[in-house]
């Protein structure tokens, strides 16, 4: 797209603006210079058939400087020298290193040659107001810098209008050549009042029509069909984007939460309404393919229902198409001699496509997190970022804003302390310490993490034990097989707040890597207490003596997701519930709780692993786990309006959503990935139970299917698919090297960025620099040439009179403040000579546009010195404008 | 159905999806919010473009906005007359910036006139402190203020003029990854 969001820069007021303040406050002074130049005098009568483009360019430049002077016919000296660009300071303010953007390379209409009339109204409207402003100006500074509004003056708004207009043509027409959808989005995205967005669009729809009009009227009838086709179809598909929104839940109470607790907070519960969907598509996935036939085949369920199988999840379950073990393996046939249902095939693809899905929605919903949100992770700083971008829109409500505001001011006041402390270097000794401090920490929390591994390891082949006996009573029986469950989860509840006891020892520097270490470490404890249950599942039960292994790991899943759910309910009452009652009444320093956002996602992401585990065992487990989820979802939302406060704390949500997604993605979906494959590819299924019944692995179900297949001629490229892509060991060979290669290119290209990037910046620096060293020079020469005019009475009175052709540029500050803005021409060029030689003279061998017997050369110079060469310098320039224009008049004309 | 013929028509609703991020179901609850502002001000019928527009004051009463500190800023940039006077379209436009489909750039555009109070299309120093002050509710002292906004200052500002430009501003966006969900008013 040719142009984007530099529309914004189409306000010429931007780009006009473009000086620093420190010329402004020069302004005043350097007009008594300009007066007196005797160049300022000298008709420029080529300039008359000035360009169009200088003059929109230049449209503030419109009015002569003769307003200066009150008792002036202003519009008769206009006309007398015939062009407001006389002045060759009027055109020097151009800066080409940033007016001309390409986008805005056009020529221009027609309108714009006739010079003279529109000029001479808008000098004499202007008059008053810039009497009024040059006062202002002289009077006092503080004025200039209120100079967008002297843009709005009436004698601009002609020129400005045209610009605009023809500004907007060129837009128009870059608008109609796109396509529908990218013109949409580009409208959508102009910075424009929507009174302008529809003038554009309308403008461009009807040059879209009369373009294709023009083309044949034969197709007319074609066009005007293929056209209601195209709004019928954008209609429809805005409809089904609607029907999608419609479909998100609790936008409303989103809303609530957003407007109370902030973005942080919200993002939370956006993660929750995330997981739920996934879990709700996977449920719809499971249920149709999976279930609903099953049940058609299903046989009578004899077992008692108690109650307490809610809990456990045996008993009467077990029977039914909530397990494994309950799935029938023959084909299903309602009709006979129809089509059959293969249930073993439907059990693997199902699960397989959902994995697939998973995989690349989770994929691409990184890709896009990170993309959004780690733009420059390393280059993230502080104050200014904060400061400017740290007000959360999202909250609405007059207590949150009351505390957020006043949250911010400790956190400034603190930000400012630390930077008063900060360049207290700590001494060996106690860096020491602090790395001694650390590291004990480290070794203690995984330290823990092995006991509690430990523990669940002896406990979980106890179990497994107690089970295979099966003596004592059924409720006996039940009930132990909920110790494992109920221990695991007391391990994830507790050990984290011993862990954030150790971040009290540990005394982090930076609020962040506290908030990253102690995510880490449990993340470790979750991951390493699920892979030790894996491992039991997999290597110890699955080579059990039991009827049906799946069933039973089903089982244990189950309890595992039901407990968890009962516990986070727990905590949520007495982490957030009871905790208020102690803050408020017995302990008042304790203060309200704060609801801590990186414990409860990554409880949440605890229970999707565990739940994506359990999609094989038990099919129906997503469906418990939405249930879950929402009633999560209200059982949070009711006890973080009741108890909570938002948080004091910068939590810089969208970095951690990022983070979430990440490890949502990295070591729970892929090790839940690796548990599926090791179950499909490697180990026997039970022999009495389930789909796979009798075979030696799960995926031999799709090789029997494939051998069925040969004998079908039509589908001999499923079997080509399989055997040459999905078997072959080269396939994955060569796509695991064309990965790596692309990898490794794409980090090349990143590390080539970075050095751009860092180069890039060194020259803003630098081109920084630079201007402030002209502005020094600048500043230097302004007062020794202001000693002249008093000197010289006689070049005095030549001023006021010539001051009649000074273009009315002066008008506003920040236009005709054209001294750095010329010199940062040749600041641009040459660079390198630069430093070498002073900034007027260095362009001047390139553009010898003074010929010898250039009239201009022949007027005194008031002064030899310096503003001969400042005079020099601009004479140059000059030249090399009007040889540019003329080679836009050529290309306007070819 | 028959209620959305009798307020746009089908034009206008076309158009208003083009200029906006909204879908037309959003058009109408946000038309709605507008007109639930001054029921008697707004008529029901808009295909004929009815020149309405509501005050400043009733338009910073919605509750989206009514304890924003930056309110009459927000309401300023988004309305026509540069006065927080806002028609249906100046209000569709603001929330269509603010809403979460608008890219970083031009979110950044908005928020850079938000914060520049002064309309120079420069945030200065002085934009800078009443920023501040807007956001501590005037709990710093004049010195922590003129400290902060110094530091910005000598943090964002890249080509060393003393005051962000609208490069700068958006340089110091990109770094600033939340900006994107915390710029956005739910509706």
């Amino acid at each position: 797209m040719s142009y984007h969001y530099n529309e914004a820069f189409e306000n010429p007021d931007y780009h006009n603006s473009e000086t620093l303040e420190s010329d402004r406050r020069k302004a005043s002074q350097t007009n008594s210079m300009f007066r007196q130049n005797p160049y300022d005098s000298s008709p420029y009568d080529s300039y008359t058939d000035h360009d169009g483009r200088e003059q929109r360019q230049n449209y503030s430049v419109d009015i002569p400087m003769a307003t200066m002077q009150p008792g002036l016919e202003v519009s008769q000296s206009a006309k007398r020298w015939g062009t407001p660009n006389a002045n060759p300071y009027g055109n020097t303010h151009i800066n080409h290193s940033f007016e001309y953007e390409p986008e805005f390379m056009y020529t221009p209409p027609s309108t714009l040659s006739t010079v003279d009339g529109p000029f001479a109204r808008r000098s004499s409207d202007a008059s008053e107001a810039s009497i009024v402003q040059r006062r202002n100006r002289q009077r006092a500074d503080p004025v200039f810098t209120t100079s967008s509004d002297f843009d709005r003056t009436d004698a601009n708004a002609a020129a400005y209008n045209e610009n605009k207009e023809s500004q907007e043509e060129k837009i128009i027409r870059n608008l109609a050549s796109m396509t529908t959808r990218e013109r949409i989005k580009a409208i959508q995205k102009m910075p424009k009042t929507m009174k302008e967005k529809r003038e554009i669009r309308n403008k461009v729809l009807m040059e879209k029509t009369r373009k294709s009009v023009s083309y044949s009227t034969e197709i007319h009838c074609c066009t005007q069909c293929m056209y209601k086709i195209a709004l019928s179809y954008r209609r429809f598909r805005n409809g089904l984007s609607e029907l999608f929104q419609s479909l998100q839940l609790w936008q409303k109470t989103l809303k609530i939460i957003g407007g109370k607790f902030g973005t942080s907070v919200l993002s939370y519960f956006v993660f929750l309404t995330w997981l739920l969907t996934f879990n709700i598509f996977s449920f719809l996935v499971n249920f149709s393919f999976i279930t609903i036939p099953q049940f058609i085949a299903a046989g009578s369920n004899n077992l008692s229902f108690t109650g307490l199988e809610l809990l456990t999840g045996a008993g009467y379950f077990q029977q039914t198409v909530l397990y494994y073990g309950f799935y029938t393996n023959s084909t299903i046939t309602k009709i006979e001699n129809s089509t059959s249902y293969d249930m073993q095939l439907a059990y693997i693809f199902t699960i397989g496509i959902y994995f697939v899905i998973c995989f690349f929605s989770l994929v691409y919903s990184m890709a896009k997190s990170f993309r959004n949100n780690f733009v420059n992770p390393h280059t993230y700083s502080g104050n200014a970022g904060k400061l400017l971008c740290i007000w959360d829109f999202n909250i609405t409500n007059e207590k949150a804003v009351r505390l957020k505001q006043k949250n911010l001011s400790t956190q400034i006041k603190e930000a400012l302390s630390e930077g008063k402390s900060e360049d207290l270097n700590l001494s060996l000794k106690q860096r020491m310490v602090h790395i001694a401090i650390h590291l004990a920490a480290w070794i203690f929390s995984l330290g823990t993490t092995a006991v509690c591994c430990t523990c669940v390891y002896y406990l979980s082949i106890n179990n497994l034990k107690l089970f295979m006996k099966g003596d004592g009573t059924e409720l006996e029986n039940q009930a132990a097989t909920l110790v494992l469950p109920i221990v695991v989860s007391l391990l994830n509840l507790l050990t984290p707040f011993i862990f954030s006891l150790l971040e009290l020892l540990e005394k982090f520097q930076y609020p962040r890597n506290q908030i990253y270490v102690t995510i880490t470490r449990n993340v470790i404890l979750k991951m390493s207490i699920i892979g030790i249950l894996c491992y039991y599942w997999l290597n110890i039960v699955a080579i059990s003596a039991t009827e049906c292994w799946e069933t039973l790991v089903g089982q244990d899943i189950y309890r595992l997701v039901v407990v968890d759910f009962l516990f986070c309910l727990l905590g949520s009452f007495f982490g957030e519930f009871v905790r208020r009652i102690i803050g408020t009444k017995c302990l008042k320093n304790l203060g309200v709780p704060e609801f801590d956002i990186a414990r409860n996602v990554l409880g949440l992401i605890y229970v999707q692993t565990l739940t994506w585990i359990g999609i094989f065992f038990s099919p129906l487990l997503p469906a418990i786990q939405m249930i879950f989820f929402f009633i999560i979802f209200y059982v949070k939302k009711v006890s973080l309006m009741m108890n909570c406060q938002p948080p004091r704390k910068v939590w810089r949500a969208s970095q951690m959503t990022t983070l979430f997604i990440f490890l949502l993605f990295f070591p729970s979906f892929t090790g839940v990935l690796s548990v599926v494959a090791i179950t499909i590819w490697r180990l026997n299924p039970s022999e009495k139970c389930g789909p796979f019944r009798g075979l030696s692995s799960i995926f031999d179900a799709v090789s029997r299917w494939i051998d069925v297949l040969t004998n079908y001629p039509r589908s001999a490229w499923v079997v080509w698919i399989y055997h040459n892509l999905i078997e072959s060991v080269h396939f994955f060979f060569i796509l695991t090297v064309i990965i790596i290669i692309i990898t490794y290119l794409y980090w090349q290209i990143i590390e080539g960025r970075k050095i751009m990037v860092r180069l890039l910046h060194e020259q803003i620096i630098n081109e920084g620099k630079d201007k402030m060293f002209l502005l020094e020079k600048l500043r230097a020469l302004q007062t020794s040439t202001r000693d002249t005019p008093a000197r010289k009475g006689a070049s005095q009175q030549f001023s006021t009179t010539s001051s009649l052709y000074q273009p009315p540029g002066q008008l506003d500050q920040q236009r005709h403040l054209s001294m750095p803005n010329y010199l940062e021409r040749p600041l641009e060029k040459n660079k390198s000579t630069f430093s070498a030689t002073p900034p007027y003279t260095a362009d001047f061998p390139e553009r010898s546009g003074f010929l010898p017997g250039d009239p201009q050369r022949q007027h005194p110079s008031t002064k030899p010195g310096v503003s001969e060469a400042l005079a020099l310098a601009m004479r140059a320039r000059q030249q090399a404008e009007r040889e540019m224009e003329d080679e836009d008049e050529e290309d306007f004309r070819s | 159905m028959g209620n959305k013929q009798t307020i746009f028509t089908p034009e206008q609703l076309d158009a208003y999806q083009d200029c906006t991020f909204f879908t037309r179901k959003e058009i109408l609850r946000l038309f709605y919010r507008y007109r639930d502002l001054a029921p008697q001000l707004v008529p029901l019928d808009y295909s004929d473009k009815p020149d309405v527009m509501l005050p400043y004051e009733l338009i910073s009463s919605m509750p989206e906005l009514k304890d924003n500190p930056f309110r009459q800023r927000i309401a300023e940039v988004f309305s026509e007359d540069g006065e927080g006077n806002m028609t249906l379209d100046d209000f569709l436009d603001m929330f269509s910036v603010l809403s979460e489909m608008a890219p970083r750039d031009l979110k950044a555009y908005y928020a850079f006139k938000i914060y520049d109070f002064n309309n120079d299309d420069y945030i200065c120093k002085s934009d800078l402190e009443k920023t501040v002050n807007k956001l501590t509710r005037h709990e710093l002292t004049p010195e922590e203020v003129s400290l902060v906004c110094e530091k910005v200052i000598e943090e964002a500002d890249l080509d060393n003029d003393g005051k962000l430009s609208l490069e700068d501003f958006q340089h110091m966006i990109v770094r600033a990854p939340d900006f994107l969900s915390t710029f956005h008013i739910r509706i």
